[in-house]
């Protein structure tokens, strides 16, 4: 065509800016570069304000007491008390309450699930009086705050008979006190990592040889025995670690030298690096971004707003490399002992000299009116974790009935009816055919209701129950460092969200692949 | 064949129609018979005292309030009363009860109270079970007798009026007829009079409350009919500043200076009003956009530069002046968008000077020591507290929420991540966290010399908490609106701001209302965690003032299953109209 | 060439130009979809596009009045240019009016409101005043009844004259149809294109595109044919359809006469 040149003559001088205050692109982006300047200079305006006011009171802030002697006892966990061969720190009595977090939120999602979904069938149920019963479960318990529940709860099992010697059900098997409840426990021996890892060692040879089985029942058809093969197999493998775990024991060695290799990063290479990834990862966004506006006919021209973009990701990629060189040498150094302790914890684990019996067993142990709180003993569930447990998993568990009543009306009739028509039964066409459909239904809101009970463990507070907002509440009393023990609760929460909404996503991608 | 609906042939359909149904209602049946009467064991062990909670019940609804004060607190709640009645007219609030459905209801109940009176334990009182029997016998057979007796009884409707007195009259009545004895608690000792119907300085004020009701009801029923507009913007106005106008005027009872008010409040609130709202008539003319903005962008320096002085300590300045200088800039931005001919004007600026007026007034109140005398210093705990926590906490993280749905919905890439990161991190976290951080940092966080009290931080923080939940509720709905809308409303040249004003969020809101209830009652039930962090909230009451009594000492299960039962009741009934809310909204959606 | 075409070109000729686009381009992501586009729009003129789907012609349209921004070339609508600066945004679109094929009311507005929102808010009318032109537009597109309705209540066709009407309630030079009447019930094409017709012969400045041949044939004082992103050609409806010079648009009418 004719025009072409002519209008690429033209496009030179087509883009005229317009004056800087009726530009809408400069417009737009100086009220949100003002917007973030205005928030960043209130966050630093606070933290000034805080650090001064607490260096005035002599508080200085920062990280640097994690190995300060705890000074105080926790209620329960795997370390409760202060003993000159185990010292409990600061850092220890957190990483207590972090533990007693996961064991009420893993044990409450697990109870709450089975009861939740248990409930929310029964709502659904033909039978007048499981699906009355039911919807009354599930008003009066959701309906009630729970922290009125864990209250109340604490103050009923504190009215049950006090603990001595005799008392039963099952005298010295299975306790129910005022204390607690108390049953026979299976716990992990010294031999276990010993012993899971020599098992891991022998599944990835067995999955080799699963692999070769696969491929020659493919050759040759008929039955090859695969699945059974590989089942003797895990057995065996199961046996073998189970007695003969005892070589493994040389990975302490292993993890001896990579905890001291670890360590002795010089810190400069770890902040060089963190500031190539900041500068890496804008380096690749920057890159990204080219690419998204590269067309068959060569890169588009940018356009004031895309300028901008470029140079607010160049701009937040070198504050970040800066903070990293300079403003915060911390997180290079917390980064290399983190990475030597992880390595320590784990060839503590192994070896010397230990037996190598993975599991073991015990009853309920008492000691004059008390349980014993932790370790080779029974299966103790103090009254201040009953009540947080009841309360968390009766509360969340009326939630996910409803998640689940709606998950399974929103499967189409036709479903249930086709399932009919076949021949199934109620239970069967539940189990084969609507549960696995309204399961995907199911999931996003139920992850919803994990997160919901983990972030409410943290109302343990109310009852005395040492997990971490009630440990962190302990430390800072003691030792004032607010502004840090807060910034952990953070980083805990967090963690935990991400670990759970993962999980989620993940088990959605796949029923979606499933589908497909 | 027949198709008579006898009560046998239902048992048989329903609860026997096969092996495996007859098991599940055995088993079911034992679950709920056992629970409940382990519960009513709980309610009514040997050693819980319900007189603790019969005695505490002023403590438990109002706290320390001075006695000699009460009045102040029953006008309140009369102002609520009068708002509520007003309210349940104006927007038709009219729920069709089929007058079947009640019986079966009250039939129900009946039956409830009949099974409770038998499987009570031997602990209980025998007149606690006489009177379940009673009630659950009247209930029975008078339900019975009306579906019998009262011709029609499948197609009549009962009104909400009807029930409304229905109601209240029931409740009058047991107040006035039942014994209950008289309970008081005078300066530690506890005074109890048995055989008599409760105390008239209880009596009187219920009564004179639900007369209140009742009377606005109706009342607004008929004048509704003519001024339903009007009558609804008032009430808009009344529900955003009347809790606050109770709250810091009536039940704080300021101690006004009048002479400071008079030569400092007076006239500062006087200029803003009118000095603002004379700039804004001016700016808001059409043609003067580019004016407004100029002065805008000047206002928004100027106010900034207060703020920065205030913090670095170059000059000094009333907090009030502060605050009205940031909105008189605001206002003076919005001015291009809502300009127009003379009555826009003057609504524009009739819209700041009543902002003003309310402002200052609050502000001033707030300010002002309070006469009350008081024991323990916050004035207000107990449900009272529960009430006006969450109650604020809703209002003041609204417009907080909107705001922060917007930005993370906008095209701007930094609005999205400031907000995406507040939301997340927010949601991520526990209340209690939340609650303590700023119980604890706020006062570190502010100036030296500014001081806030602890109620005010901890309502801060879950201002804020509460508004990223909002924000995420308010995304959906947002992200509802269609694209075409936009599309529509950029070809009309509306601005950004009329578009998200006039065209987005009254979209986006209809599609949230039903998350937002539900907010609302998760917002209510967390009020509770305020017992933790040191408001003396209707739990903390229950849970560690009342065991502390000498007369009452370790009772808690009594009070606190009253706690219970009142939250029950409020959540309950809230969930409740939000069901038949949601109903009505899908009923009105027209597609 | 007839005389009657002659006529109307020289006509036209004399006339201003309102709308001149020059090479414009548009890229969605790598998607090219305006390949260098030059079109002038001559005052009170009813200019029809037609092309296949995918074509350009809707992404055209939005770029003339900036709800898509053109990357390349320049568009001047009436003697204003487009670019990035505020007030020539607002003069535009407060002087271009636009049908969607999705109507695009408001739902939660009366049929009124959605006309008088924008005269109101944008042209700073006052609202009495606004209301009665409104009333006449409700009159001009036959549905004042229906004034107080809310647009889930009306039909397909109601609701595109009431999109129409609040459209000209701004007063635009300009009018931009996109597909008005494709998401329609056949019965329900009549009265939209009844209305567009009288809108023509008001002397409308009109681009429409559209896939109704006889609306094209009958209104439009020239048709484009688009295709890929290009205008590949253009003519006064009599030559285009009974003598198209270029073999893409002999192809296209071939497929959907």
């Amino acid at each position: 065509m004719t025009s072409t040149t002519h209008a690429t003559s033209l496009a030179a001088d087509s883009q005229r800016r317009p004056p800087f205050w009726r530009n809408t692109t400069l417009i737009k982006w100086t009220v949100q570069v003002a917007v973030l300047f205005t928030v960043l200079a209130a966050f630093w305006f606070l933290i000034t304000q805080a650090r001064s006011n607490l260096s005035a009171r002599g508080i200085p802030v920062g990280y640097d007491w994690f190995d300060d002697p705890a000074n105080f006892q926790l209620g329960e966990g795997i370390q409760t008390v202060d003993s000159p061969e185990r010292r409990l720190t600061m850092s220890r009595a957190l990483w207590v309450g972090m533990a007693n977090t996961f064991r009420v939120a893993i044990a409450g999602i697990i109870f709450a699930t089975i009861i939740g979904v248990i409930v929310g069938v029964s709502r659904l149920s033909k039978n007048y009086v499981a699906r009355r019963a039911s919807s009354v479960y599930v008003e009066m318990l959701r309906n009630v705050p729970i922290l009125v529940q864990i209250i109340l709860w604490l103050a009923i099992l504190g009215s049950i008979g006090a603990l001595t010697p005799d008392t039963g059900p099952i005298k010295g098997w299975v306790i129910v006190s005022q204390k607690g409840i108390s049953i026979p426990r299976v716990f992990l021996a010294d031999g276990f990592y010993q012993f899971l890892s020599l098992f891991l060692l022998l599944s990835v040879g067995i999955w080799f040889v699963r692999r070769r089985l696969v491929a020659r029942q493919e050759r040759l058809g008929g039955n090859q025995h695969v699945g059974s093969i590989t089942t003797a197999l895990v057995v065996a493998a199961l046996v073998v670690s189970w007695f003969a775990n005892a070589p493994m024991a040389f990975l302490r060695g292993v993890f001896a030298s990579l905890e001291s290799a670890w360590g002795s990063i010089p810190q400069v290479v770890v902040q060089v690096g963190l500031a190539a990834l900041a500068v890496g990862v804008g380096a690749l966004r920057v890159r990204a971004f080219l690419q998204s506006r590269r067309t068959p006919a060569g890169l588009a021209k940018l356009t004031d707003d895309d300028w901008f973009r470029l140079l607010f990701i160049a701009l937040v990629a070198i504050v970040a490399a800066f903070i990293v060189l300079r403003v915060w040498p911390g997180l290079s150094s917390w980064l290399i002992n983190s990475g030597r302790d992880f390595f320590g914890v784990l060839s503590d684990k192994f070896g010397d000299g230990r037996g190598t019996r993975p599991l073991d067993a015990m009853r309920p142990t008492l000691s004059t009116g008390r349980f014993v709180n932790y370790g080779t003993t029974g299966l103790t569930m103090t009254v201040f974790y009953a009540s947080l447990f009841f309360g968390l998993v009766f509360y969340t568990s009326a939630f996910i009935a409803e998640v689940v009543r709606g998950g399974i009306l929103a499967v189409p009739t036709g479903q249930g009816e086709a399932a009919a028509a076949l021949g199934l039964s109620r239970g069967q066409a539940l189990r084969k055919v609507i549960l696995p459909q309204a399961f995907r239904v199911i999931m996003p809101p139920l992850g919803n209701q994990y997160l919901n009970l983990t972030k409410n463990t943290s109302l343990g507070i109310a009852v005395g129950f040492s997990e971490i907002v009630q440990v962190g509440q302990t430390v800072y009393n003691k030792n004032s460092q607010t502004l840090a023990v807060f910034s952990i609760y953070m980083m805990f929460f967090l963690a935990c969200s991400l670990t759970i909404s993962s999980i989620v996503n993940y088990i959605n991608r796949r029923l979606a692949i499933v589908e497909r | 064949m027949s198709t008579r609906n006898t009560p046998v042939r239902w048992v048989r359909e329903n609860l026997f129609s096969s092996v495996g149904n007859s098991a599940q209602t055995v088993v079911f049946s034992l679950i709920i018979l056992g629970l409940l009467r382990w519960l009513l064991g709980q309610a009514f062990a040997e050693e819980s005292n319900w007189e603790s909670v019969a005695t505490n019940l002023r403590l438990l609804m109002a706290y320390n309030y001075p006695t000699g004060q009460f009045v102040r607190i029953w006008v309140s709640a009369g102002a609520l009363f009068f708002a509520v009645g007003l309210s349940f007219a104006t927007w038709n609030v009219r729920p069709m009860i089929g007058f079947r459905r009640l019986l079966t209801t009250l039939v129900g109940f009946g039956c409830f109270a009949l099974i409770c009176g038998l499987v009570t334990p031997g602990t209980t009182p025998s007149v606690v079970r006489t009177s379940m029997f009673a009630i659950g016998g009247v209930l029975v057979v008078g339900g019975l007798a009306a579906g019998r007796l009262v011709p029609r009884a499948g197609e009549r409707n009962v009104g909400f009026g009807r029930l409304l007195v229905a109601v209240s009259g029931l409740a009058m009545a047991v107040v006035w007829l039942v014994p209950f004895g008289k309970h008081s608690f005078i300066d530690g000792a506890i005074a109890v009079e048995r055989g008599v119907t409760i105390a008239s300085s209880t009596k009187m004020p219920w009564t004179v409350l639900f007369a209140v009701l009742v009377s606005t009801f109706f009342a607004g029923r008929a004048i509704a009919v003519r001024i339903r507009k009007q009558l609804k913007i008032a009430l808009i106005a009344w529900w955003v500043v009347g809790p606050a106008f109770v709250l810091f005027l009536v039940l704080r009872d300021p101690a006004f200076d009048w002479s400071r008010i008079w030569s400092v409040d007076v006239p500062i609130a006087a200029a803003f009003a009118l000095g603002g709202g004379a700039v804004l008539y001016v700016l808001a003319r059409p043609g003067r956009e580019d004016l407004a903005r100029v002065v805008g962008a000047l206002l928004v320096g100027f106010a900034l530069l207060h703020w920065v002085a205030g913090f670095a300590g170059w000059y000094g300045m009333l907090q009030k002046v502060r605050i009205s200088f940031v909105l008189l800039a605001i206002a003076v931005l919005l001015v291009p968008t809502f300009a127009g001919e003379r009555r826009a004007r003057l609504r524009l600026s009739g819209g700041w000077i009543g902002l003003m007026v309310v402002l200052h007034w609050l502000i001033t109140a707030i300010n002002t020591p309070s006469t009350l005398v008081i024991s323990a210093p916050p004035f207000i705990g107990g449900l009272v507290l529960t009430i006006t926590i969450a109650y604020y906490v809703m209002l003041a993280s609204f417009p907080l929420g909107v705001l922060l749905s917007l930005a993370r919905t906008s095209k701007l890439p930094i609005f999205r991540v400031l907000s995406t990161g507040f939301v997340e991190v927010v949601r991520g976290v526990p209340l209690i966290t939340v609650l303590f951080f700023f119980s604890i940092m706020l006062p570190l966080f502010l100036p030296r010399g500014m001081g806030i009290s602890d109620l005010a931080a901890v309502f801060t923080g879950y201002t804020l908490f509460s508004a990223a939940y909002m924000a995420e509720n308010l995304r959906g709905g947002l992200q509802s609106v269609r694209r075409g809308q936009f599309d529509a409303s950029d070809a009309l040249g509306l601005t950004t701001v009329q578009r998200t004003v006039f065209i987005t969020l009254p979209q986006a809101l209809r599609v949230a209302i039903p998350n937002l209830v539900g907010q609302a009652i998760a917002t209510f039930k967390e009020t509770s965690l305020i017992a933790i962090v040191g408001g003396f909230d209707i739990l903390r009451i229950a849970n560690s003032t009342i065991p502390n009594q000498p007369d009452f000492l370790g009772q808690k299960r009594p009070a606190l299953l009253f706690v219970a039962l009142v939250y029950f009741v409020f959540t309950y009934s809230m969930s409740k109209s939000a069901q038949s809310l949601e109903k009505k909204l899908e009923a009105g959606r027209v597609r | 060439m007839s005389i009657a075409d002659q006529s109307l070109t020289t006509e036209l000729a004399s006339r201003n130009d309102v709308i001149v686009c020059r090479g414009v381009k548009k890229w969605f992501g790598d998607f090219q979809a305006l390949r260098g586009v030059d079109l002038t729009v001559k005052d009170r003129e009813v200019l029809v596009v037609l092309g296949p789907s995918g074509s350009g012609k809707s992404t055209l349209i939005r770029c003339i009045n900036r709800l898509e921004a053109h990357q390349e070339g320049s568009i001047v609508v009436d003697g204003v240019e487009l670019t990035n600066d505020l007030r020539n945004i607002e003069k535009i679109r407060s002087e271009v009016g636009m049908v969607f094929q999705q109507f695009n009311l408001f739902p939660h507005l009366t049929v009124l409101d959605n006309i008088t929102l924008a005269p109101v808010w944008v042209r700073k009318k006052p609202k009495a005043d606004a209301l009665a032109k409104a009333m006449e537009l409700l009159e001009r597109v036959g549905i004042p009844e229906q004034a107080a309705k809310f647009p889930g209540q009306l039909s397909g066709g109601q609701q595109q004259r009431v999109a129409i009407a609040r459209a000209l309630a701004m007063e635009p030079k300009i009018m931009l149809f996109d597909e008005p009447t494709s998401a329609l019930d056949p019965e329900m094409i009549k009265e939209v294109l009844d209305v567009m017709k009288e809108l023509a012969n008001s002397g409308m400045t009109m681009i429409v595109v559209t896939h109704e041949m006889g609306f094209a044939r009958e209104v439009a004082d020239r048709l484009v044919f688009m295709e890929s992103g290009e205008i590949v050609e253009v003519g006064t409806p009599d030559q285009f359809f009974s003598a198209p010079r270029e073999e893409r648009t002999k192809k296209f009418l071939s497929q959907i006469l």
